[in-house]
């Protein structure tokens, strides 16, 4: 049998943030974590790596490369990650595990369940849950380990309720003790009764688009963030992950916001050209020109920022909410939202 | 308004062995064929062939091109009016109905449309029921003796002449193999048609129930008449019993009603059982799916939901004709009874991306299955109804014929995993 | 009502995926309205340029969770 691990490059060892645009690579035997897997009982064969940067942004080339050496290898199982809370390498994850899935290659992964790797891969891994840093590692290796070796040798795999994966989001076909009229008479006297119950969940939170601006020249724009831009000091203490907290910096006149003003303290990506011209994260300089150029009516006097590193999907709806209040209260038209 | 005419008795027959002979009848649980002898398609000049084969539980036989499925029931008290307008009889409001019926027995007429150059390649998704194997359970079909009822259209035929032609020949025999009873004592009878009267405290539901017609080889018939123009109305499920209802729509075979459904519609049994237990029934009214335009779609829904508002009901339960659209025009009906304050459930397949349209208001729903998973691969001795079949191929479950289908008359649904 | 909201991301498959309904692909993760590879005033043009595209996108009647390119 053989086995594939694809890490990101600084799992394989590649370096860090700066490293994040790493082209696609291929390294013999176990790298990282990989080490960990063996000892849990997991032969591996070859670790395949990408930068996570290089994959957001060159998906189609990355993943092509990837997969054309996976299926070079023969995998019998294809592993990836642990990639734990990190948001662009679980996807890279999550879409690796979709694609290997079409090929009909089984994956297993570990990351947290608000990862969007888990939505990105549809399905197609025995995802373990993990927590959001690497302490979770001790707990996910030996769980990834004997999912995968499973896999890998045709043996079967119990439910996500017995072996502890996340549901995959896979609806299967199961002969009920009742026809499906029969369920119908009982749920619709159970809901007559005020009991509404439902044998399909109705499609995750989704937002219609609002209607669109009718007069943008006329129109008040807030600038929102999640770059983690902030005075200089970082004087209110933004959390540089895990945020909880958003906060609100007043605009006043000024045209731009000025290196020596403002920086990010994102932990989630290379701040360093960001610093040098923060409007670069929250545009500012060019609302004042749409502005002076009439295209828009004006800039509403304070800028919404937040850390947008690990942060729960509950959490971020929350603070959504009550950004979207305050907007709302200021009698703001529109938003721009800017995101990293 | 009443929707209770007289009642309609329903006589059963079981019936745990097929064998061809040299004549049809009925010894005890044995149903005869005679297969030669039964001249269907007979003076059809639409049909170049049409023969019978007698295919079994167990058997590992795959039946492929299937069209529909059809019980055998004959009028006792008037065999000339089963079927009406298809076998040329009607419906003339009969004071003592009465139906001979056999169980464990189905008429599937196939026929291969590609073949005779009616439909393109691949026009026609496959339609299948394998009576042995992984896919044998995935068809309620798969556990009756069939009647298969072979038929090949002749070539430059119109349409829907050939049709016409092969529901005609199948509906006739399932009236021949039903008629085998026609001398016998019934034990096992039913009535189907309700009391007036029940307890007001009860609450009253509704059935909607989806049907769709859209042209030669997607129909649906009443009285042998194409229902393209269709909108809601009122009917007496006593009528669905007396096979006033038939079915001539062969596409996605999972999901699409069969002829046998509307006979033995499970959600009207459903129904009449618990009237005046659980429930008053209030009446079934049929609406039509696959509406054309946005408009159009939201006329009929409201159109529906006037009529349960008028039949009194305080809740509904609606039916879904097969896949795409017509879950817009299931999920419109559910926002406009709603908006009504009339509670609804509502019944539909779902597929591997989930449920094809949603509306807030459908709180409330029966999974019939998921039409896209795949049934294991497998090899049958014997192919009937010609093609390849798929042989050695996993097969997704909406080309079992009845599968998820979506009125309630099956068993299957779809758990998280 | 909602409020019209642009976001302006450099993954728009992942905003797709939350639900976010306008959505403008930018730059880069670490430069999402801007280019350190030109000029200043290049890059502010760029960067009015892209903030044009979002008012558009705002004023725009649009199916849920659509991605446009800076230059449409």
């Amino acid at each position: 049998m053989t086995v594939v691990h694809y890490l990101n490059q600084f799992f394989a060892g590649l370096g860090g943030e700066e490293a994040a645009d790493h082209e696609p690579i291929r390294l013999e035997g176990p790298r990282g974590p990989g080490n960990a897997l063996v000892a849990a009982g997991l032969q591996i064969d070859l670790t395949v790596a990408c930068g996570d940067d290089r994959f957001a942004l060159d998906e189609a080339d990355s993943l092509a490369t990837l997969l054309a050496w996976i299926e070079e290898a023969g995998a019998d199982v294809v592993v990836c990650g642990p990639s734990f809370g990190s948001g662009r390498y679980g996807y890279a994850c999550g879409v690796l595990a979709r694609e290997l899935g079409r090929t009909g290659t089984p994956v297993v992964a570990a990351m947290t369940p608000d990862s969007p790797g888990v939505l990105a891969s549809e399905g197609a891994a025995y995802i373990v849950p993990t927590t959001a840093n690497v302490a979770g590692m001790r707990d996910a290796v030996p769980a990834v380990a004997s999912i995968a070796s499973r896999l890998a040798a045709g043996t079967p795999v119990g439910s996500a309720e017995e072996e502890g994966y996340l549901p995959r989001g896979l609806r299967v076909n199961a002969r009920s003790e009742a026809l499906g009229a029969e369920r119908a008479v009982g749920l619709i006297l159970a809901k007559l009764a005020g009991d509404v119950r439902t044998e399909i969940a109705p499609p995750t939170d989704r937002v219609a688009p609002p209607d669109p601006l009718a007069d943008p020249a006329s129109a008040v724009f807030a600038l929102v963030t999640e770059a983690g831009c902030v005075p200089q000091g970082n004087p209110d203490r933004l959390p540089t992950r895990h945020a909880n907290v958003w906060l609100r910096y007043p605009i006043g006149d000024r045209a731009e916001l000025a290196p020596e003003d403002y920086l990010s303290v994102h932990a989630g990506f290379d701040t360093t050209e960001a610093n040098r011209d923060p409007d670069r994260l929250v545009p500012l300089d060019a609302a004042r020109a749409l502005v002076q150029a009439g295209r828009i009516g004006r800039i509403h006097d304070e800028f919404f920022t937040t850390t947008g590193v690990d942060t729960p999907v509950a959490v971020s709806t929350r603070m959504g909410q009550e950004i979207g209040a305050e907007i709302r209260n200021a009698g703001v038209d529109a938003v721009i939202l800017t995101g990293t | 308004m009443s929707h209770t005419r007289a009642d309609l008795e329903i006589a059963a027959f079981a019936i745990d062995e097929v064998v061809e002979g040299a004549l049809t009848g009925r010894d005890g649980t044995t149903l005869l064929v005679a297969s030669p002898q039964l001249a269907v398609g007979a003076g059809e000049p639409a049909l170049a062939e049409a023969t019978v084969e007698v295919v079994r539980p167990g058997d590992r036989v795959r039946i492929t091109n299937v069209l529909d499925a059809v019980v055998p029931d004959v009028r006792a008290d008037d065999p000339a009016s089963s079927f009406p307008g298809v076998l040329g009889g009607t419906w003339n409001e009969p004071s003592d109905p009465r139906i001979h019926r056999l169980t464990g027995v189905a008429v599937l007429p196939v026929c291969d449309w590609e073949a005779s150059g009616h439909v393109t390649a691949d026009e026609f998704p496959p339609s299948y029921v394998d009576m042995a194997g992984p896919g044998q359970d995935r068809s309620p079909w798969g556990s009756t003796a069939n009647v298969v009822l072979r038929c090949v259209a002749a070539r430059g035929a119109p349409v829907a002449e050939a049709d016409a032609a092969i529901r005609h020949a199948a509906l006739e025999l399932a009236r021949a193999l039903a008629s085998t009873t026609l001398d016998a004592t019934p034990t096992d009878v039913r009535r189907v048609g309700l009391p007036d009267t029940s307890d007001p405290g009860l609450p009253a539901v509704c059935a909607i129930l989806q049907v769709a017609s859209e042209g030669p080889l997607t129909d649906t018939f009443f009285d042998g008449a194409d229902l393209r123009e269709l909108m809601p109305k009122v009917i007496d499920p006593v009528w669905l019993s007396a096979g006033r209802l038939t079915n001539g729509a062969y596409d996605w075979p999972g999901v699409r009603n069969t002829t046998a459904n509307y006979q033995d519609l499970a959600l009207v049994r459903a129904l009449q059982r618990a009237h005046g237990e659980t429930l008053r029934f209030a009446g079934l009214i049929l609406a039509p799916g696959y509406l054309d335009t946005a408009e159009a779609k939201r006329r009929g829904a409201e159109a529906s939901a006037a009529l349960a508002a008028e039949l009194g009901a305080a809740g509904a339960i609606c039916t879904t004709f097969s896949s795409g659209n017509s879950h817009t025009d299931t999920m419109l009906t559910v926002r406009a009874l709603e908006s009504r304050g009339i509670a609804t459930t509502a019944l539909v397949c779902e597929t591997n991306g989930g449920l094809t349209d949603h509306v807030a208001e459908a709180d409330c729903l029966v999974s019939t299955g998921n039409e896209d998973e795949l049934v294991p691969a497998w090899t049958p001795e014997r192919i009937v109804g010609g093609g390849n079949g798929d042989a050695g191929r996993a097969v997704a479950m909406v080309h079992y014929l009845g599968s998820c289908v979506e009125t309630g008359d099956g068993a299957w649904t779809a758990v998280p995993a | 009502m909602g409020i019209p909201t642009v976001f302006i991301t450099a993954l728009p498959t992942i905003a797709q995926m939350v639900g976010a309904n306008r959505i403008v692909r930018g730059v880069a993760i670490t430069h999402p309205t801007g280019d350190p590879s030109l000029a200043a005033g290049d890059e502010l043009a760029l960067r009015v340029r892209i903030l044009d595209r979002a008012v558009d996108m705002l004023a725009s009647e649009i199916a849920p969770r659509t991605v446009w390119e800076i230059d449409g």
